[in-house]
């Protein structure tokens, strides 16, 4: 069985008001492989979010289900799929949503904040995962003291603290421009070829093209899939990556 | 990195808010406490001004002949009943269970004498006592010290010729007596002896104009009295002054009727319970007063910490996306509004204090102090964190409540 399973997942929200929802997401299935970095691409408001915060557990599907590592997620209670999210989900959001009044290893820390360790190991693994995104020296910044380009891998440090079998990442070079981009990108690539499951979305067909597979979706369902090794092949020859 | 210190960030980076509820906080603590430590304090006043209002139980033997009238109570002594009053019944009093709360016991024989040969009505008392007692007698002269000294009513030294009218200031006025403050009287003392019976008593003092029957009495030692009369060791009359803050006047009446059952034992409560009851009313004021502030407080509270979980849905739904449990984001909201309301209640409780202590003086005249108590601090504390966390259970539960893919969305 794949690490993820999606199973026939639908959603519609349902407006204030108008009794029937507008359907966003129709009966989508795939799977997620360990160790896969999967991108989804798709128009505005195809439901590429929605998506991904029903892979993140923090969103009720209306229909299907939702495996992962063998766990049916939507089944668990409130506060144990927060503890799944805590264990299993690492999450790079579009605007970073950083805690501007943090520095930026009180960030890396949040999500340890609740958990049962101690104060020298939260430190130490959080200086760890600013090592890898290159933030080592930057530790007590806080994030206004950070350029967009950091801000980003602040991100993707804080996502990678709790060690979670699963990143989600929704546009993370949305706000950012071209170069910063891909500097995020190639954090993301090379997390994935040392083994990091990676799941993420994107307007961008250069940044897909970094993935083994592209998942296309439009008017809430999945339409194709595209296999990208030779854009891969093509990409590990082009030196100014 | 724990849930405090996110509140504690949270804390240092919303000072301005922080401070405005700490201070809202603060004024509804700050108001219970003044106007509960005012009346606390003004009753403790009432309770020392019922032993300077003088008896307040009085003792008498059983009797069907009213003969002479004291004070606006009956005393039987003067006739010849078969239950008299003794000395032994005065030292009887002393034994009661509650005696650590009688401030005062003031035994008395009463008894017509000729002073200067005039019928007068003699006081035997236990002069230390009577004068602790009678603290509004404005004495010139000084407090009898030997046995054969003698006080002498206005009205009865008026009619001995012992005293005429002052005009300038008192020269040798009373002197010796500081805590009876008497001042400059409008007489001055010009005779030294009176026949009391057959036998000449030094005048010490003349009590100032009373208008009430001492001003017709002449007081003398008790035993010489007992002696004068031929009644050796007996009394007419015991008053009891009992120290009364919220002391059981009716306990210590019943305590000494079963010590002294063969007497009169009735307790009297005059002014003083007018006084009391309109601190009682000034205690419920002061209760509805401070409910009114502390629930305006609350209902900042509440509005604040509502548009603090607004403000912060997105930072709310990011930690909850995170692996945050509901509990957790209640946990670190919740430590927040500890911190405050204590921090409010402890503000509150020293501006209260503060308030009454510069209030007091317009409340009451004598000596009334307002105490430092433990026991207010803690529950001044304490109902400052109760109104804070009540007031903010609800916007803490919604918070938890926030739906994090909601809040994550690109906005
Ligand atoms: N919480 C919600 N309540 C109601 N409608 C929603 C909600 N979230 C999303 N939608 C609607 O669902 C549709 C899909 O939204 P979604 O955010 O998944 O799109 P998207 O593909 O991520 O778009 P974009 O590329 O602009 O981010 C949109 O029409 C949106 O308005
Ligand atoms: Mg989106």
């Amino acid at each position: 069985m794949a690490f993820v399973a999606v199973e026939n997942i639908s959603k519609t929200y349902n407006d204030q008001g108008s009794r029937i929802g507008v359907p966003v997401l129709r009966d989508v299935s795939t799977e997620i492989g360990e160790g896969e970095f999967v991108c989804l691409m798709g128009p505005s408001g195809s439901g590429k979010s929605t998506l991904l915060t029903i892979l993140g557990a923090m969103n009720h599907p209306s229909q299907g289900r939702l495996v992962i590592d063998g766990i049916d997620v939507y089944a668990l209670s409130d506060e144990r799929r927060a503890d799944f999210r805590a264990q299993y989900l690492g999450f790079v959001f579009q605007q970073h949503h950083l805690m501007p009044y943090l520095n930026a290893i009180e960030n890396v820390m949040l999500p340890l904040a609740a958990l049962p360790l101690a104060a020298i190991e939260k430190r130490r693994r959080a200086l760890e995962v600013l090592e890898k995104v290159g933030l080592g020296d930057k530790a007590s910044r806080l994030p206004s003291q950070l350029s967009g380009g950091e801000q980003g891998r602040l991100a993707i440090a804080r996502a990678l603290v709790n060690d979670p079998p699963l990143v989600l990442a929704d546009e993370p070079t949305g706000t950012l421009d071209t170069k910063t981009g891909d500097e995020i990108m190639r954090i993301f690539v090379e997390l994935n070829s040392r083994g990091q499951t990676i799941f993420m979305v994107t307007h961008n067909p250069a940044n897909a093209a970094l993935a083994h597979r592209v998942l296309h979706i439009r008017d809430g369902e999945l339409e194709w899939t595209s296999d990208t090794k030779e854009a891969r092949a093509e990409l590990r020859f082009n030196p100014t990556l | 990195m724990r849930i405090s210190t996110i509140a504690f960030a949270n804390l240092r980076r919303r000072k301005g808010k922080a401070f405005f509820l700490v201070s809202g906080i603060g004024i509804g603590i700050g108001t219970a406490v003044a106007l509960l430590s005012l009346s606390v304090s003004l009753r403790e006043e009432i309770g020392s001004q019922m032993d300077q209002f003088g008896a307040n139980i009085v003792v008498t033997p059983h009797s069907d002949s009213l003969a002479l009238d004291y004070g606006g109570v009956s005393v039987a002594g003067v006739s010849f009943d078969q239950h008299q009053l003794s000395n032994d019944d005065a030292a009887g009093i002393r034994r009661i269970p509650y005696r650590k709360r009688l401030s005062v016991v003031a035994p008395k024989l009463l008894g017509t004498v000729d002073v200067d040969g005039r019928r007068t009505l003699v006081a035997g008392v236990d002069f230390a006592s009577e004068l602790r007692l009678k603290k509004w007698w404005r004495l010139a002269g000084r407090a009898p010290e030997s046995a054969s000294d003698v006080l002498l009513g206005y009205d009865v030294a008026r009619a001995a010729s012992a005293i005429e009218p002052f005009p300038g200031t008192s020269a040798d006025a009373d002197k010796s007596s500081a805590h009876h403050s008497a001042a400059s009287e409008e007489f001055r003392i010009t005779k030294e002896r009176v026949t009391i019976g057959s036998r000449e008593h030094r005048i010490a003092g003349v009590i100032g104009q009373t208008g009430g029957p001492e001003d017709r009495m002449v007081f003398a030692q008790l035993s010489q009295v007992q002696d004068l009369l031929g009644r050796p060791g007996q009394l007419s009359v015991i008053e009891v002054s009992a120290l009364c803050k919220d002391c059981p006047v009716e306990d210590i009446v019943t305590q000494i009727r079963k010590e002294l059952p063969h007497a009169n034992v009735s307790a009297i409560q005059q002014s003083v319970r007018a006084r009391a009851e309109a601190v009682d009313r000034l205690s419920r004021f002061s209760l509805v007063v401070s409910a009114v502030v502390l629930a305006i407080g609350a209902l900042m509270v509440f509005t604040t910490m509502m548009s603090a979980v607004v403000e912060r849905t997105k930072e709310i739904g990011v930690l909850r996306a995170i692996g945050f449990r509901r509990t957790h984001i209640i946990k670190g909201l919740m430590i927040e509004v500890v911190i405050i309301s204590a921090a409010g209640g402890i503000v509150g409780w020293l501006a209260g204090l503060l308030a009454s202590r510069l209030a007091l003086p317009y409340f009451t005249e004598a000596g009334a102090q307002i105490e430092l108590r433990v026991s207010l601090a803690v529950f001044a504390i304490a109902i400052a964190m109760l109104t804070g966390i009540v007031s903010s259970v609800y916007p803490v539960i919604r918070a938890s409540r926030l739906d994090p893919s909601e809040a994550v969305r690109y906005v």
